[in-house]
């Protein structure tokens, strides 16, 4: 399942591509983030929360940056995650690129395709892009709180 | 969890003891031996695992065991009375109504309770009812007729 | 399944103590077919389930003020099979009908349904087009709610974790009302729908002008939609058929449908216009059967029929 998403930030664009780029930091700010921990440079481990009506998702995996670009202003990371209990996972690959607007408007646009196999996929699809889109929107606001407060 | 339930199953008393999490299904084919009931889908789309509560069709797989207790389930074994097939079984062996027998049990629990409540369907009622039931076998013809043609066994 | 404790109060205060003990790992079970899927496939993992199962006197269908009360509890079985829905809304007696097989429809529950809130059902936008409400009731008290506004997302309602559906109320239909629902189903006929539209359509004492229009669809975004923008477009209009087309495209507009196996969200799209449109047909076709037969029941018409029926057999 592929699909775009973008949100526009009331920060410059250096500091939101640093801030980007720590990804403790950037996990603490993502919704249902429940812990984050480094393997090595470009890997972490960790847990995401999701929550459909009565569903809910624990899903445990790793973060794998895979491209890291400041000259063009992009980033691409993969992830693969299970949830043991509803024996379903998610793999998927995420882009992410930052467009100046203005001296602290940012353009952040995000490009992701994934799957989701097992029980989760059956109710997954249109779930995952509905949370995908209210993520997105909590993370930018955590992100304004942190950046632009 | 364990609780203690009561029932009545193809008019006998039924007194187990199961986790809150067994199934009826399971309930019925391993705890009390009556394996008549199949298992096909496992989600209630099927019909394989067909039984009457209370003279109601319901799907087996999808109903806990603890919610059988104080009920009447009638399972296919009990369709027959003192050895005499039913007039459903009867037609069904009489007009070819089952190829490999998987879903024949729910087929012909469900056709039971259609006659109890239509004693002689159209073939589009016969559609309507039975259309939860469903086999990779015969392509139905031979369901409808059998189910059409039972009333001719019935006393 | 993970293993659960199973309670089985006799009351609504036993249910509101139960779920109180286990707070928000509890769940209510009634019917349980959409529960005991999620169960069985561990998405869904509670440490309890109060039944509603022993619960008496919830699932009555009786008039009320005209309308229609139908208790939390009854079973679909038990709407689509009674003669008062029949009689007064064969529409909602169709459009429980149409769910799954007659095996769900003898354990699933009328508030269970709601509850479940899968976009997907086919009583939530016959429901809304008819401008029902539903009573929740906590150890608080109880609340009415408009089923337009009830569902909020994919599997996701109005209703606090501690709330039970006690009981559903259809208002009385106004005169020349009439109603379709219709359930575009291009696979089996146990699925759910690729798309599906209810109409309910009142028109004045001429039967030439629209006076209100409530139209809902299904299976096209993540919860029922109500075609606001398609109403607005018939409501004091002349019937005619292109207002009809008009409101099938303003609908397209208000869906959202995602692409499955069912269609592709495209596809889906195109046919929400075409089925809100015969919807509508119907509907239409519906006030005009009602009038019709009121006109032949009444006493002036029956005299008038029985003086033809002795001319013709005293010219014999």
């Amino acid at each position: 399942m592929r699909f775009t998403q973008s949100a526009q930030i009331p920060v410059a664009r250096e500091p939101l591509w640093d801030f980007l780029m720590d990804v403790p930091k950037v996990a603490k700010s993502l919704p249902g983030v429940e812990s984050v921990s480094k393997i090595d440079d470009t890997t972490y481990q960790g847990t995401l929360v999701v929550r459909v009506g009565p569903i809910k998702l624990n899903l445990q995996g790793k973060i794998i940056l895979e491209e890291q670009n400041k000259n063009d202003w992009r980033a691409a990371l993969r992830a693969e995650a299970k949830d043991r209990m509803a024996a379903g996972a998610v793999n998927g690959r995420t882009s992410m690129t930052l467009k100046e607007l203005g001296a602290n408007q940012t353009e952040l646009l995000v490009e992701t395709d994934v799957n989701i196999l097992g029980k989760i996929g059956e109710f997954g699809q249109p779930i995952i892009r509905k949370k995908a889109d209210a993520m997105l929107k909590e993370f930018v606001d955590n992100i304004k709180k942190q950046l632009a407060g | 969890m364990n609780k203690k339930i009561t029932f009545r199953v193809n008019g006998k008393k039924a007194a187990v003891e199961v986790p809150t999490n067994r199934l009826l299904i399971d309930c019925l084919r391993y705890d009390l031996g009556l394996t008549g009931t199949k298992e096909g889908c496992s989600v209630g789309v099927c019909g394989a695992c067909t039984v009457l509560m209370d003279g109601d069709m319901i799907s087996s797989c999808l109903t806990l065991a603890v919610m059988a207790d104080g009920h009447e389930i009638t399972t296919v074994e009990g369709l027959a009375k003192n050895g005499v097939l039913n007039p459903v079984q009867k037609s069904f062996i009489q007009y070819g109504g089952f190829q490999c027998g998987i879903c024949t049990p729910g087929q012909v629990v469900a056709a039971t309770a259609l006659l109890e409540e239509n004693p002689k369907p159209s073939e589009d009622e016969i559609k309507d009812w039975m259309m939860g039931n469903l086999c990779r076998c015969t392509g139905y013809y031979k369901i409808i007729e059998s189910i059409q043609k039972a009333h001719q066994f019935a006393k | 399944m993970i293993p659960f404790e199973y309670r089985t109060p006799k009351t609504l205060k036993e249910v509101h103590a139960g779920l109180q003990e286990f707070g928000p790992d509890a769940k209510l079970i009634a019917g349980g077919t959409a529960l005991v899927i999620m169960m069985k496939q561990r998405l869904v993992r509670p440490s309890c389930l109060v039944s509603l199962r022993d619960l008496r006197g919830l699932n009555g269908i009786e008039v009320e003020d005209g309308g229609l009360s139908i208790g939390g509890l009854a079973t679909h079985r038990e709407v689509e099979s009674s003669s008062l829905v029949r009689r007064r809304l064969p529409m909602l007696a169709e459009a429980y009908h149409h769910v799954a097989t007659i095996r769900i429809r003898n354990m699933a529950t009328v508030g269970g349904g709601l509850a479940h809130a899968d976009p997907n059902q086919d009583p939530p936008p016959a429901l809304i087009a008819l401008g029902a409400t539903v009573k929740a009731t906590s150890a608080k008290g109880s609340r009415v709610v408009p089923l337009d506004g009830f569902f909020t997302d994919y599997y996701e309602t109005v209703l606090n974790p501690d709330e039970i559906i006690t009981g559903l109320f259809i208002p009385k239909v106004p005169a020349n009302t009439g109603a379709a629902y219709l359930k575009f189903l291009p696979r089996t006929a146990d699925d759910y729908a690729t798309v599906s539209a209810a109409a309910v359509l009142t028109l004045d004492k001429n039967l030439k002008t629209i006076v209100d229009a409530r139209i809902a669809l299904g299976s096209v975004g993540t919860t029922p939609i109500r075609a606001t923008a398609a109403e607005a477009v018939l409501r004091g209009q002349p019937v005619k058929a292109e207002a009809f087309a008009e409101a099938g495209e303003k609908a397209k507009e208000a869906t959202d449908p995602i692409s499955d196996f069912r269609g592709s969200a495209g596809y889906k799209k195109e046919m929400a216009a075409v089925f809100v449109r015969r919807a509508l047909d119907k509907a239409l076709a519906d006030v005009r059967q009602q009038a019709r037969a009121k006109a032949a029941a009444k006493p002036k018409a029956k005299k008038k029929a029985a003086k033809k029926v002795a001319k013709k057999q005293r010219r014999r």
